[in-house]
């Protein structure tokens, strides 16, 4: 959008900071007025809507640094941080106080503590090991993270029986740590790759591998006659329809399965235009493939809207029962990560497209990083097999079994086996550079099939998280 | 032939301690255990949903092949055995190296270690006593302890922290085997099964998964049961009251609640549901007489008889849950109680005239009109039951140690660093006294040079006061090339 703009005359430094320090003067306006009006200042709303104000400017300040290189930005961003993260922990406490329980028992409660466990890394990450790039990823997420907060219920839900115990909350937070520790060492690979050299082609491979298994993933609640099965809402209980116990009743949305047939080919358009470009060894076919790329990011922005347009309004027929049901995006979590994620996924590779040279002076060295991403490992792996032993221990106090294979547990155990191939690899057969962040960038697409994929897409006794 | 069998043995030895081996036998593991989440298994699918998700050829291919219940086939039982032979033959193999590494470590240097060692640097010194002394007070400002080597042909100083480290990886693999070895027994020795008890009863039956029956030693009584609900009607806890009766005695009691079983003799017995059973425990009524009199509250169980009047009795005949009416008879549809109905029979003694009444009044069987009394349900209490996971794994406790172990271990292998310093005094080839000093660490090794600086630094301070002024002035370290790995 402004990116022309920023070419020509780059923004210096006090025009970006007076524009966001503005429009979080008047975003706070706006909520002081909402304030007035409901005569609570301190209500877990409150609180979450001024960490996303703040989320928000720092996001934008980072934005800028990542795009200009500005050095001042930085600290009006961890400035911006540090008071979002303050809200945060206003927002989690309020929550823990009200629930009872520290917030791990539902989807909402996880994104809370997991933006919180976000934003902390950031600063950690930048404040320790001088990564100060690492907010423009890690900004973004969050921000999503507290927009679907929003979207999903938020009232607190009573706890099940079996959730009620001390080792699901210990279960939860060293699962929250060992993913996060995950997700860094994958951000801190990638920067490794960015400083080794690795062609930008190649990013724009893999960007688009993921984007296309992202849409598989949603193309596989495609319907006869076009139509995408979402899950059923049911809004006096604020929760989803179940046929029975553990089936959730699906509605069809029709036409929608069409759209996302349709980006699904626009997301493979790229992907297709690269291979070309290696087969036929034509350099011609890659500014196609990053125009075709630029394209796809406009259509999956449309699917974006038609999304949230279509499970918000109407009500839609389904297979296994009579009548119409209405659905919301809180039953669909997935899909609308998968969607945002897709965006975000192109949007960097975009910022990487235009900026490379810019990026590639602000990252730390590539030997650095690629011991940061070792270390980030050793630290995520013994969470990992603590995250498991604690599971285990729970799962034995409440079903009275360690370990029934159930696919959460057995991708549990896979990404450890990765992470342990990881760790041997780099230890005895001395491992290193590229081919150590290939295995580190693998054993966090293994984190995220865990997380997301086995819920969505695989069946099992893990119906809580 | 002796021979070609122990080089057989030797082979499949070194084939399976090879990390090669080890890699491909993980890279199995993690492919079966995919197919294992990919493809819906047995025991916990409904057999219907087997045979709507697959056709009759597939499923019976992939039963066949064990795929519809991979984590229980013999075939994946054996490749966990081979991956547990192939770390046990890996650590057998590199053990000895690192055991001689641990119990005899090296301390005196010779030129041949001393040339390659990375991390090196030499301070020029007046003798071999001022060096050496200095060098012992660096190490204990660093809190290290240190040692004189005297050797026929050399005089040394040695120091060293947390050797233990080198032992870690030991560790966390002998703790992965005991893992694995709780979960072998389990498997073998292990059962899992279920028992429903009402209140008031002990049991020693316990169905098991497999469909067959086991009977215990001993018997559990239930004493109570309930749900407590929160006000939207989630179910916030279920307990149960449990005893354990061995040999006519009451050994224990305990209130079992989700997430917190009765263990005895091993057997652990889990709350694991909660309902009603549909039998009627007692039933409070208020009785009315027809003619008009005031009215008195019976409670009756079923079966039970209560006096009205010295004429009168009443009689509860039937309980039924969930009735439905057919042709003039009726029927129980389920055991849930959601539509009751009981049949009461009011027996006049003068008149020998017996009337079925009905609650509620069910036309074309109830013979309400004609009763003496009228009857107005007050409170019904239904029978309920607590369902209990029964399982006894004699393997959990080998597989918790392991997971301790496995902490420890992980403890030491990421944060615990082996770290060694020689010091030397020596003549430099241009005949020069010098003081060489070494160090190394098994890791975190850009953190040890910051150290190694550090250590350097502390003996050039502690050779200062009382040095030569000629030394003085070359009193500078030497980089004998404190390189980067």
């Amino acid at each position: 959008m402004s990116r022309a703009k920023v070419e020509q005359h780059p923004a210096t430094g006090t025009t970006l900071v007076v524009m966001v320090g503005l429009s979080i003067a008047f975003l706070l306006f706006i909520a002081f007025l909402n304030v007035v009006k409901s005569g609570n200042i301190l209500s877990e709303a409150n609180l979450l809507y001024a960490a996303l104000v703040f989320y928000a400017g720092a996001g934008a300040l980072y934005l800028g640094f990542g795009v200009t290189g500005t050095d001042s930005y930085i600290k009006f961003a961890s400035l911006a941080t540090w008071a979002g993260l303050i809200a945060n922990t206003g927002a989690v406490a309020h929550r823990w106080y009200e629930a009872g329980h520290p917030p791990f028992a539902s989807l909402y409660e996880m994104l809370l503590s997991f933006v919180w466990t976000l934003a902390a890394l950031t600063l950690v990450a930048e404040k320790k090991y001088a990564v100060k790039v690492i907010g423009t990823v890690t900004m973004p997420v969050a921000i999503v993270g507290v927009v679907l907060m929003q979207l999903l219920r938020s009232e607190v839900r009573p706890l099940v029986p079996a959730l009620q115990s001390t080792w699901l909350h210990v279960h939860v937070t060293l699962a929250m740590l060992a993913y996060a520790a995950c997700a860094l060492s994958f951000a801190l690979a990638m920067m490794f790759l960015i400083q080794d050299k690795v062609k930008t082609e190649t990013f724009l491979a893999a960007t688009t591998i993921f984007t296309v298994g992202v849409y598989a993933a949603i193309l596989t609640r495609f319907e006869r006659w076009g139509g995408l099965n979402v899950v059923a809402w049911d809004f006096d209980n604020k929760g989803e329809v179940f046929v029975s116990r553990g089936v959730r009743l699906f509605v069809t949305i029709p036409d929608l399965g069409w759209l996302m047939l349709l980006v699904f080919g626009a997301v493979a358009a790229p992907l297709v235009l690269y291979i070309l470009s290696r087969v036929k060894t034509d350099e011609g076919f890659l500014s196609l493939a990053n125009r075709a790329l630029f394209i796809s990011i406009l259509l999956q922005s449309l699917a974006l809207v038609f999304f949230l347009l279509r499970t918000r309004d109407g009500r839609y027929p389904s297979l296994d029962a009579e009548g119409l049901y209405p659905t919301a995006l809180a039953a669909s979590p997935f899909i609308l990560a998968a969607l945002v994620g897709g965006i975000f996924a192109n949007l960097l590779y975009l910022l990487l497209l235009w900026r490379r040279n810019d990026l590639e002076r602000l990252l730390p060295d590539a030997e650095a990083l690629d011991r940061i991403t070792y270390k980030t490992i050793c630290i995520a792996f013994p969470l990992l097999t603590l995250m498991i032993a604690a599971g285990a221990y729970w799962a034995n106090r409440a079903w009275g079994s360690y370990w029934s294979w159930d696919p959460k547990e057995t991708w549990a155990a896979i990404t450890w086996l990765v992470y342990a191939g990881y760790l041997h690899m780099r230890i005895t057969r001395g491992m290193r550079g590229r081919v150590a962040a290939y295995f580190a960038v693998l054993g966090f697409a293994v984190v995220m099939f865990t997380f997301f994929g086995v819920t969505y897409l695989l069946p099992g006794l893990h119906a809580y998280a | 032939m002796a021979f070609s069998l122990g080089s057989a043995v030797r082979k499949t030895w070194q084939t399976l301690s090879s990390v090669k081996t080890g890699v491909i036998l993980i890279i199995l593991v993690i492919i079966f255990s995919i197919a294992g989440t990919i493809i819906l298994q047995r025991p916990t699918t409904d057999p219907d949903d087997m045979q709507r998700a697959y056709s009759p050829q597939m499923l019976h291919f992939l039963d066949a092949t064990g795929l519809t219940d991979v984590f229980h086939t013999r075939w994946f039982v054996a490749l966990m055995i081979l991956v547990s032979l192939s770390i046990i033959a890996a650590s057998v193999e590199r053990f000895p190296n690192a055991w001689r590494y641990f119990a005899r470590p090296y301390k005196s240097p010779d030129e041949g270690f001393r040339r390659v060692l990375p991390n090196q640097a030499q301070l020029p010194i007046g003798d071999d006593e001022q060096g050496l002394g200095a060098a012992e007070r660096a190490f204990k400002h660093m809190h290290l302890k240190s040692e004189r080597i005297v050797r026929p042909d050399s005089f040394s100083l040695f120091a060293e922290r947390s050797r233990i480290s080198e032992m870690a990886v030991y560790i966390v693999h002998a703790s992965l085997l005991l893992i694995f070895a709780g979960g072998i027994i389990d498997a073998l020795y292990g059962w899992r099964g279920f028992m429903m008890l009402t209140p008031g009863t002990a049991g020693s039956q316990i169905e098991m998964r497999n469909g067959t029956e086991k009977a215990l030693p001993f018997s559990i009584r239930c004493d109570g049961t309930g749900q407590e609900t929160y006000t939207d009607g989630t179910p916030k806890r279920w307990w149960s009251k449990l005893a354990v009766v061995d040999d006519g005695r009451e050994i224990s009691k305990k209130e079992i609640v989700v997430n917190d079983p009765l263990v005895y003799h091993g057997v652990r017995f889990y709350q694991a549901s909660w309902g009603r059973t549909g039998k009627l425990e007692k039933l409070v009524l208020n009785a009315v007489p027809a003619k008009g009199g005031s009215a008195q509250e019976i409670a009756l169980a079923e079966k039970q008889s209560v006096q009205l009047d010295p004429d009168t009795q009443v009689q509860l005949a039937e309980f039924i849950p969930d009735f439905v009416v057919q042709d003039g008879h009726v029927y129980a549809r389920s055991n849930d109680v959601v539509n009751p109905a009981v049949r009461l029979i009011v027996t006049s003694t003068k008149s020998n005239n017996a009337v079925n009444f009905w609650l509620p009044e069910i036309s074309g069987v109830a013979e309400n009109q004609s009763s003496p009394y009228n009857f107005e349900p007050k409170d019904l209490k239904t029978g309920v039951f607590t369902g209990l996971e029964v399982s006894h794994e004699p393997g959990q406790w080998a597989v918790w140690t392991g997971v301790l172990l496995m902490a420890v271990g992980l403890t030491f292998v990421f944060y615990v660093v082996h770290v060694r310093y020689w010091v030397v005094p020596l003549q430099d080839p241009s005949g020069r006294l010098i003081l060489w000093i070494g160090g190394t660490a098994n890791r975190n090794r850009d953190a040890f040079e910051r150290t190694f600086k550090q250590l350097v630094e502390q003996i050039q301070k502690e050779l200062k006061p009382g040095s030569t002024a000629g030394v003085e002035k070359t009193a500078e370290a030497i980089p004998g090339g404190i390189a980067a790995r």
